[in-house]
């Protein structure tokens, strides 16, 4: 096979730096939180890209665990979303800085 | 092979897509076409029991709560909008350590040795005993496959995601639940109508 | 030099003794009050007859008497030891200190803090028995400033008067510069032996330099210098007269002052080998007798005419032992106890009758007024004089020819002279207090007495002590004045040489050349010219025509007074020129400029840095996530790239 790991790896490695740039780059909670899963995707496919090499199950395990902790995340983070900003005049994470020294 | 680049190309598109639309639903849609193409990816990698859990928890699921969500802030307020920008100059650092950490990634990926496994250096001919096409419940990467490890060896990990789910419902209704009646514990009082209750989060900072 | 042990009870016993009143003073003195005189005076009486105890055992030859104290360590071991100097020490200490207590308890009975004063007496004795009694330079050093402590306690005794706090605080100022020298030397000393112990140095003193000699003889020297009030560090003595008429007599006459003179005794063997330290001390033992008998002549309060007689004798003294006559120095000091406590007490005696008056032109007539006085104040003069068959008479010749003996006829000269105006002042003093008419009630303008003069000491005069406390101590003290000398008689085979026996070196202190003057004639010599200045006093004061005069000629005399004496030949300007005044301008610039810019600043700018970093670390919590996010993914940067460094071979 002429696609190595290398290039799967490295696919993740490029997903992950753009989840990351929008999750410091954007205001929306709602697109922040969609980063985060983007970061979780990339982090998925460096884990079955790993497992596929030395063919061995236990990535795979890893990786149904990781999907199951990201949908309990998106759960509770899309929560919490709602309830800060049922009410709020703007959908902004700068402006929950209450907790500012 | 053909068929991983542009697997690729439409990943890191819609990767791209997904972050920088203003309207949160057009991000949505950019993160489906990833997850549909992740998904892909993971077929091509023996991995054909995860491609499906990928796009039934993924896009089944977890998506179809992102828009519902979407659909419940929309209301009663109009389109999404931001406040001011309070950090206009993080522009520059944020993609200068992006960078940075991507560089080293890049560096790491193409020159740490991937040293293989000890029973594959003894014995070359397991590197590739166990693949076999998809569909073979016996093969690796299959349902079958996947079942019998996590029924088995992997026993734990199945019965703590249980265990994560359930706390993760709690959290989730008593999160988002109506406003919380402590503050009425033992005493009998209505509680206003919603539109006059304040709001968890004042209104100008 | 290793003795044998020669324990004794009696020497911790008579040293600690005086420490243990002077607590028991201190702490029940409110309860004791006047008591506390008796209880005081008992502890000295009793501390003397220790010592007089432990005669036939310590002059026992090479064998002291010692006790070890505590060691600290190799070549460290504190510890006492009575040998002949330091015994002859400890009985004048206790006992013409014995006597002053008894008649202090006359002096000071009308004063509130009679029990403070008696504390502090204890003390002083303590503290010259530590001096004395050690066997090691670190205790004599303990010793040294604890004299000087007490002695500032004692002369600022009445610390309501600022003169007397002002002059306590310049006695102790200079004695702690004094302080500086002897330290050096103990440093000095240390490091060449390693040990502190006066036989391990004296053992260790042929292997020293002669550079090294000379230059711990000067540190040793400084410090006697300070405490035994020689030129130039004399200023203290004279206004130390602050403090009573019995501290006066104790500390600044009979003991105290004459520690410097004890330090060179003590160190004969390391003098002995440096003929320049020897020098040194001889002129300026020689230049202090001069100045001071110079000084004396224009005094008009009759506590400073004994200062400054008490320095020049000191002068004598350390002249003496400088050169290297040490048993003619010791005797002089011996000598010089009695006869200068006695005359320190009867002026006492006077000032007590004067209701405080201690201006010689404001007295006069005293011969039929107070006879007692009289013939102690008598008594006493002829012996500092030098007048044939009193003590000063054989100590005073032996000082000044052995001074010659050893080969220094310059300074021969200058004591020969002083001991001619020596009698000049001290009998200008009994011309004009005891003979004349009394001035008493004469205004003090019509004698051209400055309104601010010497502040006399103040007494309340609720009661008056029974007589006998005060006249009996002076009384005891006249037989010494007069026999105290007998013991030498008989030159190198006497009872005096004998008992001090090889304790200052044999050969050392041998004359060293062929004297100028056979001994009778330099006695001769001494003679004529002692009556010379007695009768120059006579012509001046006590001539019938002059004391019918006697008004004018002292007003005349006080407003022509030269200006070199009243000035005190400007030794206290010259060191406020040139150092207190240094000094005090360098203290105000350093609480004007170095206090509140540099030291204060400093804190100030410490606390500043404190709020100003948590300032800038508040600016970290703004409270933003996107911020927060960022710092972690810094921090992940730095993760990957440092894993990805280490985890990559080249």
């Amino acid at each position: 096979m002429s696609v190595d790991i290398g290039d799967y790896v490295g696919l993740s490695a490029v997903m992950l730096c753009i989840g990351l740039a929008g999750v410091l780059l954007r205001r929306n909670p709602l697109i922040v939180l969609m980063s985060i899963e983007l970061m979780f995707n990339a982090a998925n496919l460096a884990l079955v890209a790993f497992s596929r090499e030395w063919v061995n199950n236990a990535g795979h395990i890893f990786v149904f665990l990781v999907v199951t902790v990201a949908a309990a995340e998106v759960a509770i983070g899309l929560a919490i979303v709602v309830s800060v900003f049922r009410r709020a005049q703007n959908v902004d994470v700068d402006e929950v800085a209450s907790m500012r020294g | 092979m053909i068929g991983f680049y542009v697997l690729a190309i439409v990943l890191i598109a819609s990767a791209v897509f997904t972050i920088s639309q203003k309207s949160p639903v057009y991000s949505v849609v950019g993160l489906l076409a990833n997850f549909l193409t992740l998904a892909a990816l993971y077929v091509t990698l023996n991995a054909e029991f995860l491609g499906v859990v990928q796009v039934v928890i993924y896009t089944g699921a977890i998506l179809m709560l992102f828009v519902f969500v979407i659909a419940l802030l929309s209301s009663g307020i109009g389109p999404f909008t931001e406040g001011p920008d309070r950090l206009p100059r993080i522009l520059v650092p944020a993609l200068l350590s992006v960078a940075v950490a991507f560089g080293f990634l890049i560096f790491s990926v193409l020159h740490a040795p991937l040293t293989p496994m000890p029973e594959y250096v003894a014995d070359p001919a397991r590197a590739t005993s166990e693949l076999g096409p998809a569909g073979d419940p016996n093969v690796f990467g299959s349902v079958g496959d996947f079942g019998r490890a996590l029924f088995t060896t992997q026993l734990l990990p199945f019965e703590v995601t249980a265990f994560i789910l359930m706390v993760a419902v709690i959290g989730v209704v008593l999160i988002a639940g109506d406003a919380a009646p402590q503050a009425t514990r033992g005493r009998h009082v209505a509680r206003k109508p919603a539109a006059q209750r304040e709001p968890i989060v004042k209104a100008s900072k | 030099m290793t003795t044998a042990l020669h324990y004794s009870p009696l020497l911790p016993t008579l040293w600690l003794l005086p420490l243990f009143g002077a607590i028991a003073l201190w702490a029940f003195g409110p309860q004791l009050r006047r008591n506390a005189g008796y209880v005081g005076s008992a502890v000295v009486l009793v501390s003397f007859a220790c010592a007089l105890a432990l005669f036939g055992e310590a002059t026992l030859p090479g064998n002291p008497v010692r006790v070890p104290l505590v060691s600290w360590g190799p070549g460290f071991d504190l510890g006492l030891s009575l040998d002949p100097l330091s015994l002859l020490w400890t009985l004048v200490i206790t006992g013409v200190g014995g006597l002053i207590h008894i008649y202090s308890i006359g002096y000071m009975w009308s004063d509130r803090a009679i029990a403070r004063f008696f504390a502090y007496l204890n003390f002083f004795v303590f503290s010259m028995l530590t001096l004395v009694l050690s066997d090691n330079l670190v205790g004599l050093l303990v010793g040294w400033g604890l004299v000087g402590l007490a002695s500032y306690f004692l002369i600022g005794f009445w610390f309501y008067k600022p003169t007397a706090v002002a002059a306590a605080r310049k006695a102790f100022v200079i004695n702690v510069f004094g302080d500086i020298g002897i330290m050096f030397a103990l440093f000095a000393l240390f490091a060449q032996t390693h040990s502190i112990a006066f036989n391990d140095i004296f053992a260790k003193v042929a292997t020293f330099s002669s550079g090294f000699v000379l230059l711990a003889c000067i540190g040793l020297f400084i410090g006697c210098a300070a405490k035994s009030a020689q030129v130039p560090l004399h200023t203290w003595l004279p206004d130390a007269m602050e403090g009573p008429t019995p501290v006066s007599a104790l500390i600044h006459a009979a003991t105290m002052v004459t520690a410097g003179v004890y330090l060179i005794a003590r160190f004969a063997p390391l003098w002995s080998t440096s003929p320049a330290a020897q020098e040194l001390v001889g002129i300026v033992g020689a230049l202090t007798m001069a100045v001071g008998a110079i000084l004396a002549m224009g005094q008009w309060d009759i506590k400073r005419i004994l200062a400054y007689s008490t320095m020049s004798q000191i002068g004598y003294m350390i002249m003496g032992v400088g050169v290297g006559a040490y048993q003619a120095g010791v005797l002089h000091f011996f000598t010089h106890a009695f006869f200068k406590a006695q005359l320190f007490l009867g002026a006492g005696l006077i000032i007590h009758a004067l209701h405080d008056e201690q201006d010689v032109r404001k007295m006069g007539g005293l011969y039929q007024r107070m006879p007692f006085a009289f013939w102690a104040m008598l008594l006493g003069t002829l012996a500092i004089i030098g007048f044939p068959l009193f003590s000063g008479y054989y100590s005073k010749d032996a000082v000044i020819y052995g001074v010659l003996e050893h080969g220094h006829p310059v300074l021969y000269g200058m004591a020969v002279g002083a001991a001619c105006i020596t009698a000049y002042y001290m009998f200008r003093m009994i011309f004009i207090v005891f003979f004349g008419p009394y001035r008493g009630d004469v205004p003090d303008a019509l004698l051209a007495i400055a309104p601010a003069a010497t502040a006399a000491e103040p007494q309340e005069h609720v009661a008056h002590a029974p007589d006998w406390l005060m006249q009996a101590p002076v009384a005891v003290l006249m037989v010494p004045t007069v026999i105290a000398g007998y013991v030498s008689i008989g030159g190198a085979n006497s009872p005096w040489y004998r008992y001090f026996g090889n304790l200052f070196g044999g050969a050392d202190t041998a004359p060293v050349a062929a004297p100028l003057i056979p001994e009778f004639g330099s006695t001769a010599l001494v003679l004529v010219l002692v009556a010379l200045g007695i009768v120059a006093a006579y012509v001046r004061y006590g001539a019938p025509a002059a004391q019918a005069a006697a008004i004018d000629r002292l007003r005349r005399e006080t407003l022509v007074m030269p200006a070199r004496l009243r000035y005190l030949l400007w030794f206290d300007d010259a060191i406020a020129l040139a150092i207190v005044r240094p000094s005090q301008a360098l203290g105000g610039g350093i609480s004007r400029f170095i206090d509140p810019h540099v030291i204060d600043a400093g804190v100030r700018d410490v606390a500043w840095v404190a709020g100003a970093l948590g300032l800038a670390f508040r600016a970290l919590q703004s409270g933003l996530v996107r911020a927060y996010a960022l710092t972690i993914v810094i921090g992940a940067a730095c993760f990957i790239a440092y894993f990805a460094y280490i985890g990559v071979p080249r």
